[in-house]
């Protein structure tokens, strides 16, 4: 059996794994992106918080996967959970770095004309310095998410979602000629997910950024 | 210090009241005790060397920099503990950079103050409307583009439109004019000196250029570091009468020339001067022109607008060519709200020594040449002279000296 019809012969299973996949990785995304915009908001101004949130977070990504999905094992049990727990702390720097960067490259002259017009501190926020931040933001989101599209199939040695299922049972039977064929169909599941993640985020940052910016 | 006496006592809009400001780590205070009236619908023009505190000064009296002491008074009301954000909204604020919304178009720009006092959707609409016609921007070209696709000059017009877009009796403007090039500042100004003539609002007006200051300025307080006023008077008086060296060395010299920039071409006689239409043949030309004393004939289109210079050496040798073909183009062309000073500059850059004064929609008024120029100069120093004398009489004492009739 070559690799093509291997993998047509799992093609319910690749698709389920696809699925779930996109999920876990989608959930960890949006609670990652929660988290960082809402910690950048708070700290950009205040030079001091915003050294501590960043290193933080750079600390995170320094924790070995493996390690940190078993050490939630005690408290989160196995499955999805864990996976997304570790998933949104690794997916938190790309997003709180850029929107850091992208809140104070907002020009002043902008900020300073939105006060002269009477706009609260949260008005001048979300009106204006939120969206004039928002392409260097969501670049951030996008290569989070592409990090953690990566990531995520480590999750299963805590029988986590998605592709890494393929890639475990693969290393399981190392030696048989089955295993490169589940460890490729794993890695091309990722690359496929991967690439479909990619084209949803030009397409959302075309459609959410002002046609003045671009 | 010295007040200008006005004829008529106007209403006090903006009060300012020993107002200071600090910033920490600073040793002299950046605006110590300052005191200052504008009168209402007038241009008042803070102007001084860089540093001397007047953008800190403006920037108080919308609280975009609060106060360490002292009291802003807005139109009767003391504003300095009010609601900085409802504040706000009742002043116009215009500033050097603009700082026009990139992501929003022209009409959601202007839109803002309008939004936050909660007008509803046709009066806003109605409203970018009419402010972009009055700033000369056709709504229906400008109302959906967006701030990057306008040139610098536009820019700047979108940024008064939108600081008059809350019809504000205040408006503050730092170095408003600053960042154009010099021909599209002069036509800026001249604009915006149109529009206040119609609206008659209260501004205060950052410059460090005195030239501006002296164009655009009903008054001007010339500041001194920690924004103390060294002179605040009308730009006559500044020009005529300077308090001290500090505002003498700050106007430096050509004061007389300066003056130029007071008088608008409007306030002169236009001398009318031999006119002949596209259409009129070359024997009945010339005999208009032997009629008159001049040395060339202006040549006047279907619709009353300049369109030659002919003079009878170009009659003879036209070969009855139609006139609109011969002679010289009509360079120097200025509208009557032009100042001497720009009719002057259009003299010398023509090489002629009359211009030619249009209305707006560039019909022939008259001429003014360098002559007319030249006397208004002799009799504005003659006039300045005599109210200089004349407070320098009053200073005296009462009874002493007698009253200097103009």
């Amino acid at each position: 059996m070559n690799f093509f019809e291997f993998l047509y012969s799992r093609r319910e299973d690749m698709l389920t794994l696809g699925l779930e996949h996109i999920a876990v990785v989608a959930v960890s995304v949006f609670f990652a992106t929660v988290i960082a915009v809402a910690v950048g908001v708070v700290t950009y101004r205040l030079e001091r918080p915003r050294e501590i949130a960043l290193t933080v977070a750079s600390t995170f990504l320094t924790i070995p996967s493996f390690a940190l999905f078993i050490l939630l094992i005690s408290p989160l049990g196995l499955g999805a959970k864990p996976v997304v727990v570790a998933l949104t702390v690794y997916g938190l720097l790309p997003i709180l770095r850029n929107t850091i960067t992208g809140l104070r490259e907002v020009d002043p002259a902008v900020v300073e004309s939105a006060m002269g017009m009477g706009m609260s501190r949260r008005q001048t926020l979300v009106r204006i310095e939120l969206p004039l931040a928002w392409p260097v933001i969501i670049t951030g989101v996008r290569v989070t998410t592409l990090i953690l599209v990566g990531i995520a199939t480590i999750g299963a040695i805590v029988l986590g979602p998605g592709y890494g299922d393929l890639i475990f049972t693969g290393l399981s039977r190392v030696g048989t000629p089955v295993a490169v064929n589940l460890t490729l169909a794993g890695i091309v599941g990722v690359i496929i997910v991967a690439i479909l993640f990619d084209i949803a985020f030009n397409i959302l940052r075309t459609l959410t950024t002002s046609r003045g910016l671009r | 210090m010295t007040t200008a006496e006005t004829g008529q006592q106007r209403r006090i809009m903006i009060e300012l009241d020993a107002l200071s400001k600090e910033f920490p780590g600073q040793e002299k205070p950046a605006v110590d005790g300052l005191s200052l009236e504008v009168p209402e619908g007038e241009i008042v023009i803070l102007v001084g060397p860089s540093g001397c505190g007047k953008t800190t000064t403006m920037k108080m009296i919308n609280r975009i920099i609060e106060p360490t002491s002292g009291r802003i008074i807005l139109d009767g009301e003391d504003v300095t503990k009010a609601n900085p954000d409802h504040l706000r909204r009742r002043i116009g604020y215009v500033i050097q950079q603009i700082g026009l919304f990139p992501h929003m178009t022209i009409a959601e720009n202007i839109a803002t103050v309008p939004k936050l006092l909660g007008w509803d959707k046709a009066r806003i609409s109605a409203r970018i409307d009419e402010l972009l016609e009055t700033v000369n921007m056709p709504s229906s070209q400008y109302r959906d583009r967006y701030p990057k696709e306008l040139s610098g000059g536009q820019r700047q017009r979108i940024g008064v439109a939108r600081a008059m877009s809350g019809d504000p009796d205040v408006m503050l403007m730092d170095e408003p004019f600053g960042a154009v090039d010099p021909i599209t500042r002069d036509r800026l100004q001249n604009e915006f000196l149109r529009l206040q003539s119609e609206f008659r609002k209260t501004i205060v007006f950052v410059t460090h250029d005195i030239d501006e200051a002296i164009k655009m300025g009903d008054r001007i307080a010339i500041l001194q570091e920690g924004s103390r006023i060294a002179q605040y008077d009308t730009p006559e008086q500044i020009l005529t009468a300077p308090a001290n060296d500090f505002v003498a060395d700050f106007i430096g010299s050509g004061a007389s020339l300066k003056r130029l920039n007071l008088s608008r071409v409007a306030d002169l006689e236009l001398t009318q001067w031999a006119t002949a239409r596209v259409g009129t043949d070359r024997e009945e030309a010339l005999e208009t022109l032997r009629r008159s004393d001049h040395g060339a004939l202006l040549v006047l289109d279907q619709n009353g607008r300049p369109r030659r210079w002919v003079s009878a050496a170009d009659l003879s040798r036209s070969d009855g060519q139609p006139l609109d073909r011969i002679g010289m183009e009509p360079e120097a062309v200025v509208e009557p709200r032009a100042t001497l000073s720009d009719a002057l500059n259009e003299l010398i850059t023509a090489s002629y020594s009359v211009v030619v004064v249009v209305d707006q929609e560039g019909v022939y008024q008259g001429i003014v040449d360098i002559d007319q120029i030249n006397e208004s100069i002799r009799t504005m120093r003659s006039n300045a002279v005599a109210r200089a004398r004349e407070g320098l009489a009053s200073d005296r004492g009462a009874g002493e000296v007698g009253s200097v009739s103009e």
